[in-house]
């Protein structure tokens, strides 16, 4: 019995868990409507839960890794997302997402896509 | 320190949930097994007393821990987005749902303190204290996974929280059950009390399996809604590893009752006092690794939410395919080469370096492991007595892991040692793994080398728990979760594995003939399973 206090104490203290992502993108406009070359334009994602964007951020990714903070607004359904990406040149980038659902676990995801000219 | 807040911030769940289980499960003891009200005879004021400050405490530790919850959101957010999360995180329901079922834990610690503790036999005290619980119960479905869905949100909170308390229940109740024998082993209650309350406790056990079921298949569906779901996700295969682990426990928890029915056909005491005890402590373990994989598992994604990422039967099956294990290593210049392309986020390359580096890794450490558990078996053997001292194999295994776990970190790569341990969670992880397997073997040797004297042999199946427990949670998430998952499939079955040799270990050193002997080999056994997996295990290109 004394060991077996011992034993739940170090479970309790040391366990760990990396898994981290509950929060997903079940939908993105991207699939749907390329991003246009040179051209400020608007992509569409929907979230499986409800997010909190006060406690989220946005990134959009260029060559180089450069991170560049966008703007994320609620969109007019539950769980809809519209960010704000700035006219982009050719080439191949990617959207960020640090987002913290209303279940209050946070999320990271990555949604890689290209600029055809 | 984004490594170490995302580390604490998974641990705090499963610690949530023990807390929960001893104060919910312990009231629940109290109204169906024990009701103290209608027995003035059988129960003295020790037990009474015992029972009520197991429950008390569990409600401060409670507090505690659902605070320290809403304090290391608050350090994760700061770590995470680098800016304070004030003043949108009081607007959340987390902190709202979080706060006020903190309030009426401390509600319910100050009574049990204040009135409880004063007459532990009054109906009427019990009664408060249920109903000071009935909130602390309902607050914490703002708190489940299903709160934050778009859909169906009232019926999936219902479920998880009617899923939690049937599990507490069971977990709360066994908690009681120990306080109980330790207290009959040092006659402070009378002997007869021991197979009375675990023929009452087996009744309400198997109600709360029964509501167990009837919870979480509806939640199952619902999240999981396809048998490719089941296999081909974190969500399906976590899922899979708790029913792994009920029947583990149900398994222990048939032997209890048979003992009991035993019991009370030939009035022998003898398993209920030798065996029955030692049951219900491997059960404890394994009930508690169910309650921390249960909060990993609230940490995925439900596979019904991500059928573009499920992978297939086929994928997984593989994971498990024997194959020559790989030998040889590429150069640590030649992994580092690849590296940049391939934590890249435009322009991502895969590299073939990196995924050869571990399959390395891994297969090695199987080779080890697997050669360990046949000294083990050999051990069983008279004419082998010397290979005892298997355990050794484990320091080696240390070593190894110490240099081949993170390469791009201290000792081998650029990244220093704290910088890596403590902004890294995975690396973080490695780091406890390798302490964990070099402590183990130093530990176990030194108890073999004594003759299995005094307290040292039982840290063996402590740190194989443990052990298992990392595996059962360790994830390598990144942006390519079909490949995180195909990883993780290996390392949660391997989880299980450690489990089942923490417990038969546990067993072995617990009880008589001939389970003693049964269950020192099922661990070797479990050994032996995991040695197989790692040495045929390949990871995914990403």
């Amino acid at each position: 019995m004394r060991h077996l206090i011992k034993t739940i104490c170090l479970i309790a203290l040391l366990h760990t868990s990396g898994a981290f992502a509950h929060a997903v993108v079940t939908h993105n406009s991207l699939k749907l409507k390329p991003v246009p070359v040179n051209q400020a334009s608007q992509v569409e994602l929907s979230f499986n839960s409800k997010v909190e964007l006060d406690l989220s951020e946005v990134f959009l990714v260029s060559a180089g890794d450069k991170m560049q903070v966008i703007t994320a607004t609620p969109g007019a359904k539950p769980g809809q997302v519209l960010l704000a990406l700035p006219a982009l040149a050719p080439g191949e980038y990617a959207i960020k997402l640090k987002i913290f659902a209303a279940d209050g676990h946070l999320s990271e995801d990555l949604i890689r896509f290209f600029v055809h000219p | 320190m984004e490594g170490i807040a995302n580390f604490l911030d998974s641990l705090i769940g499963g610690v949530d949930l023990t807390f929960y289980s001893i104060v919910i499960g312990g009231l629940l003891w109290v109204w169906v097994v024990l009701r103290p009200w209608q027995d003035a005879t059988h129960y003295n004021s020790v037990l009474l007393d015992k029972t009520a400050k197991l429950i008390h405490f569990g409600a401060k530790a409670l507090i505690i821990t659902q605070l320290s919850k809403i304090g290391l959101k608050i350090w994760l957010m700061t770590a995470t987005l680098g800016k304070s999360p004030f003043p949108a995180f009081f607007n959340t329901i987390q902190f709202q749902a979080g706060l006020l079922r903190a309030c009426f834990t401390f509600a319910l610690a100050i009574f049990i303190r204040e009135r409880l503790l004063r007459d532990t036999r009054s109906r009427l005290n019990w009664l408060l204290a249920l109903g000071i619980a009935v909130p602390l119960v309902i607050s914490g479905g703002w708190l489940v996974h299903g709160a934050s869905r778009l859909e169906d949100r009232g019926i999936l909170m219902l479920l998880t929280v009617s899923h939690q308390v049937s599990a507490a229940v069971w977990i709360g109740g066994v908690f009681q059950l120990l306080v109980v024998w330790r207290l009959s082993k040092q006659n402070m209650i009378s002997i007869e009390l021991w197979p009375l309350l675990l023929k009452r406790f087996s009744i309400l056990g198997i109600a709360a399996v029964l509501i167990l079921l009837v919870s979480g298949t509806p939640l199952a569906w619902y999240y999981i809604r396809s048998f490719q779901g089941f296999i081909g996700t974190g969500y399906g295969n976590l899922l899979m590893v708790k029913i792994m682990m009920m029947a583990l426990a149900l398994g222990l928890a048939w032997l209890n009752r048979a003992a009991v029915n035993k019991y009370f056909t030939t009035r022998s005491l003898y398993a209920l006092t030798v065996r029955v005890p030692h049951y219900i402590e491997a059960e404890t373990l394994i009930l508690l690794t169910i309650l921390f994989t249960a909060a990993s598992l609230t940490s995925q994604p439900p596979a019904i939410d991500i059928p573009h990422l499920t992978a297939s039967w086929e994928e997984v099956l593989n994971m498990f395919h024997p194959r020559f294990p790989r030998w040889t290593s590429p150069s640590h210049e030649a992994l580092l080469a690849g590296e940049a392309g391939r934590v890249a986020i435009v322009g991502q390359i895969p590299s073939e370096a990196a995924t050869a580096w571990s399959d390395y890794n891994h297969n090695i450490a199987g080779i080890f492991l697997t050669t360990m558990s046949i000294f083990a078996m050999l051990s069983y053997s008279s004419r082998f007595h010397w290979a005892r001292f298997w355990p050794a194999g484990f320091m080696l295994l240390g070593v190894f892991l110490f240099f081949r776990s993170d390469a791009e970190s201290w000792p081998l790569g650029p990244i220093g040692f704290w910088d890596s341990t403590f902004n890294n969670g995975e690396i973080l992880q490695h780091r406890i793994a390798t302490f964990l397997v070099f402590g183990l073997g130093w530990l176990e040797t030194r108890a073999r080398l004594e003759n299995n004297q005094g307290a040292l042999p039982y840290m063996f199946p402590v740190l194989a728990a443990f052990g298992g427990m990392m595996l059962l949670a360790h994830s390598h998430v990144g942006f390519e979760p079909k490949s995180a998952f195909l990883i993780q499939v290996g390392h949660t079955l391997m989880g299980v594995f450690s489990l089942i040799l923490a417990c038969g270990r546990w067993l072995e050193l617990k009880l008589d003939s001939p389970g003693k002997k049964i269950a020192g080999f099922i661990s070797v056994f479990a050994l032996f399973q995991i040695g197989v997996i790692l040495m045929f295990y390949r990871e995914p290109l990403y």
